[in-house]
């Protein structure tokens, strides 16, 4: 028996936990398959610990758990170390990978997208063999795990050389908001496939490549580090704001077009009466942006994102889970913060992810929305990327010592 | 109805237009006893306030990417007349134009894609033979010979029946019509001018009727019954309950008989905006990389259509240019690859007809067409389908030159 690992709030009524980690695993040089496995396996071991609230330099003296949950992904690192029981998912192959930084720093993240690494990232980090999703509803439970991570590992060190088989090399961590919206002060995530839709679009399918079978009712997690420009975007007047994100800043509601004056038109009826908001009670059937036939309007985040194609399952859709986190960390640089998204997508196929993001008429040559070629003054790089991988989400499977433990073991 | 011809591309006659419509509105009256409703007209003019309804998809043969892996996928795509003919049945068919270079060896130079309707020629055909020459003139860059397009020197002196069939059976094949079925003329065109070239659509699955099928299919109020009373029924039950799975597996049929579903479940009319045809509504020339460098703008040429509603992309260099199209890149995430042959640049762009739906309004009780079958997934792979594509995969390695693949041991490569 197959299912999705936790950590996907997917099914009806279930709501993420309000704090996040993603953190990436490296094995050592030389590391065999069987050596990672075996060092991976403890080291879930202390992760059902710590979600039972054990904590093993507290024995018999149990802390609150948080409601913590733990997924784990492979990237195509892992299925190169020496003694890899699995071959690469064909879905994991380069063409679903994103790029990596130029020597220099900077560089796009797809050839086609207007994604572009931050000028100061030689170094991406979030390409390791493998990736850990926590989420709690306290950062404690989240940070916890953190560092009984980098304390199993240690343990586990030879101790003649110190030296671990599998390293904690980065991680990043973030939050929930409960206002619905995101930095740039407009909902968020309010377009979200119904949950009873999303199944179809996460869990890995049967394919033609026989190899693969095994990953089936598994999914892909896609992680990236998003910074966001904000003073460039409070630059911007409403209006500007309004057509490149495709809705009312205040409302939510969806834009279709614009009138005589150019200014931006809202879904007729949204919000219902009575209430002030897309996000607000009765709201719920303008969620999802109508078709638009209004070029400018056309050219908005929300309607290139989506272009209601179905059916949802469909790879043709291009629709991805998204299950994304804040964050807020200290720079010593004016601002003195950087603000930004941790985008994190479940999708049964990356291809869903990479066509979003460099297809003509979608989000393709676009780093967020409007004209790619007449460009909004600052907009072509409103988001930066501080880091980005594609990972494998094996399926739990009844009797595995943890998932995708026949990766390795 | 009164369309005008698809993607405005031609100027012709009242009468030819007349034709066209006489063309659209058969293959429309086939269908409507069982497949009509007050959801679908084939009026668009009659629709308040039409908004546009996303109907579009990749371009590249699903079939045999669930069926045996995209690899192998596309090498059968790319095998000629022979995967053009068996596998490219997306509405949207290629050719690659293979020229020698300075040392003689045989290279991809170009690739020509169309999604123009059979039926749109063929009524050319039976009725102006000079129209639907200069059309392929002006398509191909040459003026065919008579005897290429009717297999005669004057199809004047045929009737409208012989040069339909004449015209089909060395052009267009039969396109599931019973009389040209009936008059033994093949599936597929014998003559040089469509298979050594991709002049319009010629798998019988992209044609017209199936259009209109496969909208109209959906264009009805689908539902099941849940515990939050009556919603949309889902692909795995519509395509389940008419027996019809393998359908639900394609890039078209889910696209288009859900998109036209979901704007019915609402009690929405659709119908196809004028000017009804299949049309390019996106490509990603982007990806497409020659010496490092964005390509050359001239390299891609779109044309049988306004702007917006092109039937035809042409993509490489001409033959002015000394580069073939393997000297293109196209990058898609961390992998950069020759271009080889067509698979690669349908895969790119996304094709469908303009559909457009009318205001919403209620829909009784009774007008549900209430489902109650599986919602269990549809195991794409294990198609009929896939039967036929692996035996043809069989065929394209059989067909495969023997080679020394290692020491003291000969086979053959592909597959």
């Amino acid at each position: 028996m197959a299912a999705l690992q936790e950590g996907i709030y997917h099914a009806p009524g279930q709501r993420p936990d309000a704090f996040f980690a993603m953190l990436f695993l490296r094995a050592a040089p030389e590391s065999t398959a069987g050596q990672i496995g075996q060092t991976f396996g403890q080291l879930w071991q202390t992760y059902q610990d710590l979600k039972a609230g054990k904590v093993r330099e507290l024995p018999g003296h149990p802390v609150p758990p948080g409601r913590l949950t733990v997924l784990v992904g492979y990237g195509p690192k892992a299925f190169q170390l020496a003694g890899a029981q699995r071959p690469l998912p064909t879905d994991l192959g380069p063409q679903n990978r994103f790029r990596s930084p130029l020597p220099t720093g900077g560089g796009p993240l797809l050839l086609g997208s207007g994604l572009r690494y931050g000028e100061d990232v030689r170094t991406n980090l979030a390409t390791e063999e493998i990736a850990v999703q926590l989420i709690a509803d306290t950062q404690l439970a989240v940070h916890r795990a953190v560092v009984e991570t980098w304390r199993t590992l240690s343990a586990l060190a030879d101790p003649e050389t110190s030296s671990a088989r599998l390293l904690l090399t980065s991680f990043y961590s973030g939050f929930q908001r409960d206002d619905k919206r995101s930095w740039i002060g407009f909902h968020d995530g309010v377009s979200n496939m119904e949950s009873t839709e999303r199944y179809g679009a996460i869990a890995i399918k049967p394919s033609g490549t026989e190899e693969d079978s095994w990953t089936e009712d598994g999914t892909y997690l896609a992680f990236v580090r998003l910074a966001i420009d904000l003073p460039s975007w409070d630059n911007l007047s409403r209006e500007q704001q309004e057509l490149l994100v495709g809705r009312d800043r205040l409302t939510g509601c969806a834009l279709t077009t614009v009138d005589a004056d150019g200014r931006p038109v809202v879904q007729a009826g949204c919000p219902v009466t009575g209430s002030s908001e897309v996000t607000d009670e009765g709201n719920a059937a303008f969620g999802e942006p109508p078709a638009v036939d209004d070029p400018l309007v056309k050219q908005s985040h929300v309607q290139r994102a989506n272009h209601h194609e179905l059916p949802i399952n469909s790879r043709n859709s291009l629709r991805v889970f998204r299950q994304g986190y804040e964050f807020l960390e200290p720079l010593g640089q004016a601002p003195g913060f950087r603000a930004g998204l941790n985008f994190v997508s479940f999708q049964d196929t990356p291809e869903r992810l990479r066509r979003m993001l460099t297809q003509d008429t979608w989000l393709g040559q676009t780093n967020f929305g409007g004209d790619p070629d007449h460009p909004v003054r600052g907009m072509d790089h409103l988001l930066v990327v501080r880091a980005a991988g594609i990972y494998l989400v094996p399926p739990a499977v009844e009797g595995e010592p943890f998932p995708g433990a026949s990766i390795l073991l | 109805m009164a369309y005008d011809v698809p993607g405005l591309a031609d100027q012709l006659s009242d009468d030819l237009v007349v034709k066209w419509n006489e063309t659209v509105q058969d293959a429309y009256d086939s269908l409507k006893s069982d497949l009509g409703s007050r959801f679908f007209t084939l009026d668009p003019g009659s629709l308040e306030s039409p908004v546009s309804a996303t109907v579009k998809w990749f371009g590249d043969p699903a079939e045999p990417n669930f069926c045996i892996g995209p690899e192998t996928a596309q090498k059968l795509s790319d095998w000629g007349a022979r995967g053009r003919q068996v596998l490219q049945n997306e509405y949207c068919e290629y050719h690659t134009v293979h020229q020698p270079d300075t040392s003689g060896r045989l290279r991809p130079k170009r690739v020509q894609v169309t999604t123009e309707l059979r039926e749109y020629w063929v009524s050319l055909a039976m009725h102006d033979p000079n129209t639907v020459r200069g059309l392929a003139a002006s398509t191909l860059g040459f003026e065919p010979s008579w005897e290429d397009l009717y297999g005669v020197t004057d199809p004047a002196s045929l009737s409208v029946q012989q040069r339909k069939e004449a015209f089909s059976r060395l052009v267009a094949g039969h396109g599931n019509d019973n009389t040209l079925v009936a008059a033994g003329v093949p599936a597929q065109p014998t003559g040089p001018l469509n298979t050594e070239n991709a002049l319009f659509m010629t798998h019988p699955i992209n044609g017209l009727d199936d259009l209109l099928y496969i909208v109209l299919f959906g264009a009805r109020p689908y539902a099941r019954r849940t515990s939050d009373g009556v919603e949309p029924a889902t692909r795995e039950q519509i395509f389940r309950a008419f027996g019809v799975e393998h359908l639900a597996c394609r890039h078209a049929d889910p696209a288009a008989a859900l998109g036209a579903h979901a704007a019915v479940f609402n009690g929405r009319p659709v119908a196809f905006a004028n000017p009804l045809g299949m049309y390019v509504q996106s490509f990603s020339d982007f990806l497409f990389l020659y010496e490092d460098k964005p390509i050359p703008e001239a390299w891609v040429r779109r044309s049988r259509g306004a702007e917006g509603m092109s039937q035809r992309l042409e993509f490489g260099p001409s033959d002015e240019d000394d580069a073939f199209l393997d000297d293109i890149q196209l990058v898609r995430g961390d992998l950069a690859e020759p271009v080889t042959g067509g698979y690669q640049v349908i895969r790119e762009l996304e094709v469908g007809p303009k559909v457009v739906a009318g205001p919403p309004t209620k829909v009784g009780d009774e007008e549900y067409v209430m489902l109650d079958t599986s919602t269990d997934p549809i195991r794409c792979q294990e198609a009929t389908i896939c039967q036929a594509i692996q035996q043809l995969r069989d065929e394209f390695e059989a067909s495969q030159p023997l080679l020394r693949i290692a020491p003291r041991t000969m086979g053959r490569l592909g597959g």
